[in-house]
C-alpha cells in the first residue's frame, strides 16, 4: 500500500515537473487525481507551482458559471436514442442505456470534463509503489435506494461480476490482462484492494464512470434493472417506470448522499422523463418544437438548425471520440506491403477539409497517434501530417506501388462513417490510390464471430469509438497485441514493451519519455489512421442549466435545473 | 358466400405456417446473432458464445423452429430474449397503435379519395379532372419522410398548432389520441389519396362507357339515380380491392412515419426485432400483420362480391 510519504514524494515530483516546464498545470491536476489526490490537495500542489491554485475543472457551460441560482424542484424532459437492449449496467454499451443507468447507479470514481478524476463512491484511492495494487477507501453513510447500506462487499461483487465471462460484460475486454477474477478483495467494510495482474498506472480510469459497465450495484443484484423495484443503485434518481422503445421516468432519490458546493441536497430536480427517439431528425424537431428540454448528445450532421434556434443553446464540449481507420495487417495488401503504403494513405488526407466537412471544423485534428496534446493535455506534440501528394506518391513507390493501387474500405451505414469513407476515397485518388467502398449495414458490420466479423476481419475498416479518458486506455483497447478489439491486428513488440513500461511507472519524466516514444512508433508504423478527435454537442433550452458530463454517453443530471 | 368465407379462412392456416417458416429462414440469413445483439460489439466471443448457448440460439434451426411453433400455438409467446419484455403484450400494444393510426387515416382517405375520383371521372378530360389528377399524383410521389418533416416543421415547430409527436401523454382519452394522430395521418393521406382516387376515377370512366349506363340514361333515369344506383356500385369494385390491399401496408409498412412521429407501431417493432435478431418478437409481429392483411383482403373480397353478384356466383 502506498504510504503518505509516497504520496508526498509523488506530489513533489509533479510540482517539479511543472516547474521544469515538463508538465502543464492541467496535466498536474489530471495526474494528481489519478493517484488519489483530492481537489484541495491538487490545488495545493498547483499553488506550490506558483500562480493561482484554482482547481475548477468544468467548462463554463457545464458548471453553469453564467447560470442563475439553482431552482429546486421541477422536471425536465430529455431525448435520447432508445436503449438497444434495456438498462442492465453490467452489459449496456449504447448511449441510451448508459445515460439511463448512470442516473440510478454510480461508480467508484467520476470523471471531470478535462478527464481528471473526482471521488464518487470512493473518497480516496492510492497505488502501491509500482502501481500493481490499488487501495480504495469508500464513502461512508451511503445507502442504496432500497435502503440497504453501501459497503465494500457491494464493490467486490460488482467488479467480480464484470470480470466473470458469464456476465457478458463489455468491461471484461478492457480489464483482461489487468484485473482477473479474485483480484478484488474487501479489506474491511469500507476498504477495497485491487491486486492487478501487472502494474497499471491508469487503473482508476478502468473503474471510473467512463468504464460504464463497472457501475457499483448491490451485492444482491440479479438483473432486471428496467424494473423500479430491482433498479437498485446509489445514484441521484430512482426509476419510476420504463417502457421499452418509448420512455423512462425517473424521480429524485430522497436519500441521495450528494450535496452541492453550498450544501444543498442534490438532485435539484424532482423528475426527469427520458423520451426515446431513434431518428436524429425527429429528435431535432422535438427540440425545436419545445416538446423536450434537452438532448445529452447531438450529432453534428443535420444539427445546423439547432444552432440558429433562438430558444436553444448548443454547448460544445471537449471529447476524445474517434473514427478509427484501421489497416488489417493480417490481410492483403497490408499484410505483405511495407508501412510506406499505410503512410501514403495517411499523407493523402486533408484533415482540415475532413473536419470542416463532417464537423463544421469544430473537432480537433489528429495525426494518427493517441498522444495528442490538444485532446489529452500535456502529451507530447506529434509531427503534423498535412496532405502531401508528392510524398504520398514517393511512399507508394517505395512500397512497390509506383503505378498506384486499389484498396477496399469496409464501412457501416452509421453516423458519419459513409461520408468519411467518401472523403478518403476522393482524397486518395490524386495519388493513384483507388478506394473501393464496401458499405454495409451496422448489424452486418458487427455481426459474426471474432474470426468472421467485418469490423475485425475486413482488410480496411472505419470503426467508431466513444470518448476515452487517456491515450493509454485507447492503446490498451486496440493497439496491444492480441487484444480483442484490434481491427488492425498490429503486433509491434517495441510498442508493446514500451507501453507496459509506460503503464507501470509513476515517474512522470519517464512517462513523458515513454509517451513520446509510443506516439512516434504509432505514427511511424501507422497501423490506424486517427484523422480527428470529435468534440461533443449538447443541446438544451436556454432555461435549462447545470447538465454535466464529459465526453459522449455521459449525462449527469444531479445539478440540473430549469428556470421559469 | 359462406363457403367462400370458410374456404378463405381455412387457407389462412397453411399461409401462416409457410410465412412463419419463411421468417425463421430469412432471420437465419440476416447478419449477426442474438447473443452479439444483446452484448454488443465489445463483448468477447467467449461471452457471446456462452449467452447464445444459454438462450438456445446455437441449436439447429429446425429444433428452434419446433420449440417456437409449439409455444406460439399454445399461446405461450414468452419474453423477448433481447429486451426481456413479454412478447404478446408488446406486439398487441404495437398492433393496436398501428390499427388506430391506419383506421384514422383510412376514415379520412377512403371517402375523400372516392369522392374526388368519382368526381373527376364524371368530368373526364375537363380542367377540373386534370387538376385533380395532377395534384393527387404530385402528392403521391412525395416520400413520406419529406412531407412528414415539412408538416412537422410547419404545424408543430413554427405554428405550434399540432403536437410534434404522435404519442399522447399517459391517460389521454380516445379523442386526445386522435388529435395526436392528425399530423402523421396527413403524409399517409398524400400517399394514398392519389392512388385510390385514380382507381375510383378509372372505374367510373370505365363504367360510364358501358352499354347499360347508356341504356339507363336513354330510359330517362335521373342522373343522380344513374350515378348512385349504377355507376358508383360498379366503379367501386377495383377501388375496394385496392383499399383491401393497402390495409396491410398501412398497418405494417409505416416504419418511416412511426420513426419520424415517434409512434410505437408494429412497423417499427418489426424493423427493430429484425435488426436485433429477436426472432420470437419478429415472428409474432409479422404473423399478426399477415392475419390483418388476409382479413382485410377477405373483407374487400366480400364487399366486392356484394357489389358484383357475378363474382359471388362465380366464387
Amino acid at each position: 500500500m502506498a504510504s503518505e510519504e509516497f504520496k508526498r514524494e509523488y506530489g513533489q515530483h509533479l510540482v517539479d515537473q511543472v516547474l521544469k516546464g515538463q508538465m502543464t498545470r492541467r496535466q498536474l491536476l489530471v495526474r494528481a487525481t489519478v493517484f488519489g489526490f483530492s481537489m484541495t490537495a491538487a490545488g495545493s500542489l498547483l499553488a506550490a507551482c506558483g500562480g493561482t491554485s484554482a482547481t475548477s475543472t468544468s467548462s463554463p457551460a457545464a458548471s453553469g458559471s453564467a447560470a442563475p441560482a439553482p431552482v429546486m424542484g421541477g422536471s425536465l424532459i430529455g431525448v435520447i436514442p432508445p436503449p438497444i437492449v434495456g438498462l442492465d449496467p453490467v452489459t449496456i454499451y449504447d448511449q441510451g442505456g448508459i445515460v439511463l443507468a448512470q442516473q440510478v447507479a454510480e461508480y467508484l470514481i467520476a470523471l471531470n470534463d478535462d478527464n481528471s478524476l473526482k471521488p464518487q463512491l470512493a473518497t480516496k484511492w492510492e497505488p502501491n509503489n509500482d502501481g500493481s495494487v490499488w487501495t480504495f477507501t469508500l464513502r461512508q453513510g451511503v445507502k442504496f435506494n432500497d435502503g440497504s447500506p453501501f459497503e465494500a462487499a457491494d464493490v467486490v461483487a460488482s467488479i467480480e461480476r464484470v470480470v466473470n465471462p458469464k456476465s457478458g460484460s463489455g468491461a471484461l475486454a478492457a480489464l483482461q490482462g489487468i484485473l482477473s477474477p479474485g483480484g478484488t478483495k474487501a479489506t474491511d467494510a469500507s476498504t477495497v484492494t485491487f491486486t492487478l495482474d501487472k502494474p497499471f498506472a491508469d487503473f482508476p480510469y478502468l473503474v471510473c464512470q467512463s468504464s460504464y459497465n463497472t457501475a457499483i450495484l448491490s451485492r444482491k443484484y440479479n438483473g432486471n434493472f428496467d424494473k423500479p423495484t430491482t433498479a437498485v443503485g446509489t445514484g441521484p434518481f430512482m426509476l419510476k417506470s420504463y417502457t421499452a422503445k418509448q420512455q423512462a421516468v425517473m424521480v429524485k432519490n430522497p436519500t441521495y448522499w450528494g450535496k452541492d458546493d453550498k450544501g444543498n441536497q442534490l438532485p435539484y430536480l424532482d423528475q426527469v422523463t427520458w423520451k426515446f427517439v431513434q431518428d436524429e431528425s425527429a429528435a431535432n424537431l422535438q427540440l425545436q418544437s419545445g416538446a423536450v428540454d434537452f438532448q445529452p448528445q447531438t450529432v453534428f450532421q443535420g444539427s445546423q438548425a439547432l444552432f440558429q434556434d433562438a430558444n436553444l443553446r448548443v454547448d460544445i464540449y471537449p471529447g476524445s471520440g474517434i473514427r478509427e481507420v484501421a489497416f488489417n495487417l493480417q490481410k492483403d495488401p497490408w499484410k505483405s506491403a511495407p508501412k510506406e503504403l499505410r503512410q501514403a494513405v495517411a499523407y493523402c488526407l486533408d484533415r482540415k477539409a475532413i473536419n470542416e466537412a463532417l464537423y463544421a471544423g469544430r473537432s480537433n485534428l489528429g495525426y494518427d497517434t493517441f498522444w495528442e496534446p490538444t485532446v489529452f493535455p500535456g502529451q507530447p506534440t506529434p509531427p503534423e501530417r498535412a496532405q502531401d501528394y508528392a510524398k504520398a506518391k514517393q511512399l507508394l513507390s517505395t512500397a512497390g506501388f509506383s503505378s498506384g493501387t486499389t484498396i477496399e474500405l469496409t464501412v457501416a451505414k452509421y453516423l458519419e462513417n459513409p461520408q468519411l469513407a467518401q472523403l478518403i476515397q476522393q482524397q486518395c485518388k490524386p495519388a493513384g490510390i483507388t478506394v473501393k467502398i464496401n458499405q454495409i449495414s451496422y448489424d452486418a458490420f458487427y455481426a459474426g464471430t471474432a474470426t468472421t466479423t467485418p469490423w475485425l476481419n475486413a482488410p480496411m475498416v472505419i470503426v467508431e469509438w466513444g470518448s476515452r479518458p487517456t491515450p493509454g486506455v485507447y492503446a490498451q483497447a486496440m493497439l496491444m497485441p492480441g487484444v480483442p478489439w484490434s481491427s488492425s491486428h498490429w503486433d509491434n513488440k517495441d510498442f508493446a514493451s514500451t507501453f507496459n513500461s509506460y503503464m507501470s511507472t509513476v515517474d512522470e519524466t519517464k512517462r513523458t519519455d515513454y509517451a513520446t516514444k509510443l506516439s512516434g512508433i504509432q505514427q511511424d508504423d501507422t497501423p490506424i489512421l486517427v484523422p480527428f478527435f470529435i468534440t461533443q454537442l449538447r443541446t438544451q433550452k436556454k432555461t435549462v442549466y447545470g447538465i454535466q458530463g464529459p465526453g459522449n454517453f455521459y449525462c449527469i443530471m444531479s445539478e440540473a435545473f430549469k428556470t421559469a | 358466400m359462406l363457403r367462400l368465407i370458410g374456404r378463405r379462412l381455412l387457407l389462412m392456416v397453411p399461409t401462416l405456417i409457410l410465412a412463419s417458416m419463411l421468417i425463421f429462414a430469412l432471420a437465419e440469413v440476416l447478419p449477426g446473432d442474438v447473443g452479439r445483439s444483446i452484448l454488443g460489439p465489445y463483448a468477447t466471443q467467449q461471452q457471446v458464445d456462452i449467452l447464445n448457448h444459454t438462450l438456445g440460439a446455437d441449436k439447429p434451426i429446425y429444433e428452434r423452429y419446433a420449440v417456437w411453433a409449439k409455444n406460439f400455438v399454445t399461446g405461450n409467446w414468452g419474453h423477448s430474449p433481447v429486451n426481456q419484455t413479454p412478447i404478446a403484450s408488446t406486439v398487441m400494444k404495437a398492433l393496436a397503435n398501428s390499427l388506430l393510426l391506419a383506421g384514422f387515416a383510412l376514415v379520412i382517405i377512403v371517402p375523400l379519395s372516392i369522392l374526388i375520383g368519382v368526381f373527376a371521372g364524371l368530368r373526364r378530360d375537363s380542367f377540373l379532372d386534370r387538376t385533380i389528377t395532377i395534384s393527387t399524383l404530385s402528392m403521391t410521389v412525395i416520400p413520406e419522410f419529406v412531407s412528414g418533416v415539412i408538416l412537422i416543421w410547419l404545424f408543430a415547430v413554427q405554428l405550434k398548432w399540432l403536437p410534434v409527436s404522435a404519442t399522447p401523454p399517459d391517460g389521454a382519452n380516445f379523442f386526445e389520441r386522435l388529435y395526436y394522430l392528425i399530423l402523421p395521418a396527413i403524409p399517409l393521406m398524400f400517399l394514398e389519396l392519389g392512388y385510390i382516387a385514380r382507381m375510383a376515377r378509372v372505374g367510373t370512366v370505365q363504367v360510364l362507357s358501358m352499354p347499360y349506363i347508356r341504356t339507363a340514361v336513354l330510359k330517362g333515369l335521373p342522373r343522380r339515380r344513374v350515378i348512385f344506383g349504377h355507376v358508383l356500385r360498379n366503379a367501386m369494385v377495383p377501388t375496394v380491392t385496392v383499399i383491401g390491399s393497402q390495409v396491410g401496408w398501412l398497418i405494417g409498412g409505416l416504419v418511416v412515419i412511426e420513426f419520424l412521429f415517434v409512434y410505437p407501431g408494429i412497423g417499427q417493432l418489426m424493423l427493430l426485432s429484425a435488426q436485433q435478431k429477436d426472432v420470437p418478437t419478429l415472428e409474432a409481429s409479422v404473423l399478426m400483420v399477415a392475419v390483418i392483411y388476409m382479413v382485410a383482403n377477405l373483407i374487400a373480397d366480400i364487399v366486392v362480391a356484394l357489389l358484383n353478384p357475378r363474382i359471388r356466383m362465380g366464387g
